[in-house]
């Protein structure tokens, strides 16, 4: 390796100027972008908060909401059955009586009613 | 001096007071690290600028792991290469390749014409390729270890030692020819 040239000479020394003020004013600059930015962040943060705050609040609402207008599936048909149940019970028992005549009743009919359809269908095959 | 064990919490804590202390310690070193690649003052100010906002931004993807002066070296030569790229037509200058600076050193505004050495030096410099310069500039001026620079030029300490061995030697070549 060539060892004629002296660093030591130059050190760091550089032709390399700036204007006056330059490093205060570019702290200046960044630095008012920084606040601004921060600032920007901040607020974005602030708005996210409050629209997942207003959309856990809408969730609670429409979930108190249709809890009371619209009771639940299961339980409804479990319901039914007993307050129909409460309700024949509290029949006289010719009430009672007529009810399950008019009920074997329109069994039997829909019963005649398939037979006959099934009897329609044969003679058309 | 201001130790970089200082800053990162501060700024972690209080973002304006944590960077101001960032820029009382770097502003200088990242501006001049800047000016050397791309050699013309309004070049370097924006890429500092440019810099500075860049370790705003990402600071959170800063782990606390390796060293943070390296971090920040590492940030500005990538916006210095993405300056030089853009004045080529690219997204980024690859570190192979000689920087094609956009304005010739003594056409620029400031501009010391009175330091023959420090001209023929830099004239030297900026005619190595990227992944050399780098290894000068950071071990010369900056006083990089040869682990951080491979941090900055994302290589191995072994290539880095190799590359400032080649840079110093051009250079040595090139100012012997000058007579100084």
């Amino acid at each position: 390796m060539e060892q004629n040239y002296d660093f030591s000479r130059i050190g760091k020394q550089m032709p390399y100027t700036v204007p006056d003020g330059f490093f205060e004013k570019l702290e200046e600059n960044v630095m008012n972008e920084v606040k601004a930015q921060s600032a920007k962040k901040k607020a974005t943060i602030v708005r996210m908060a409050i629209r997942a705050a207003l959309a856990i609040a809408a969730c609670i609402a429409l979930f108190l909401v249709v809890k009371e207008v619209l009771p639940l599936g299961h339980d409804t048909v479990t319901d039914d059955f007993e307050n129909v149940e409460l309700a024949f019970n509290n029949l006289s028992t010719e009430d009672q009586d007529y009810l399950l005549e008019v009920y074997q009743e329109e069994l039997i009919l829909e019963n005649n009613l398939n037979d006959l359809n099934d009897l329609n269908n044969e003679e058309s095959i | 001096m201001i130790d970089d064990n200082q800053i990162i919490p501060l700024i972690r804590e209080n973002v304006e007071k944590g960077f101001r202390l960032l820029m009382a310690k770097y502003k200088e070193p990242v501006y001049w690290h800047i000016r050397r690649l791309v050699v013309s003052h309004d070049d370097a100010q924006d890429a500092t600028q440019d810099t500075f906002l860049r370790i705003f931004r990402s600071f959170s993807q800063y782990s606390g792991e390796g060293s943070f002066k390296a971090w920040v070296f590492r940030i500005a030569t990538n916006e210095a290469l993405r300056l030089l790229g853009r004045s080529q037509g690219k997204a980024i200058l690859s570190l192979d390749e000689i920087p094609q600076v956009t304005i010739t050193m003594k056409a620029d505004e400031y501009f010391d014409f009175s330091n023959a050495e420090a001209i023929h030096l830099q004239e030297a410099i900026t005619t190595l390729p990227t992944k050399q310069q780098l290894a000068f500039n950071l071990r010369y001026y900056d006083d990089l270890s040869y682990k951080e620079i491979a941090t900055v030029t994302n290589s191995t300490e072994a290539t880095v030692k190799a590359n400032y061995h080649f840079a110093k030697e051009k250079i040595i070549k090139y100012m012997n020819t000058k007579n100084l």
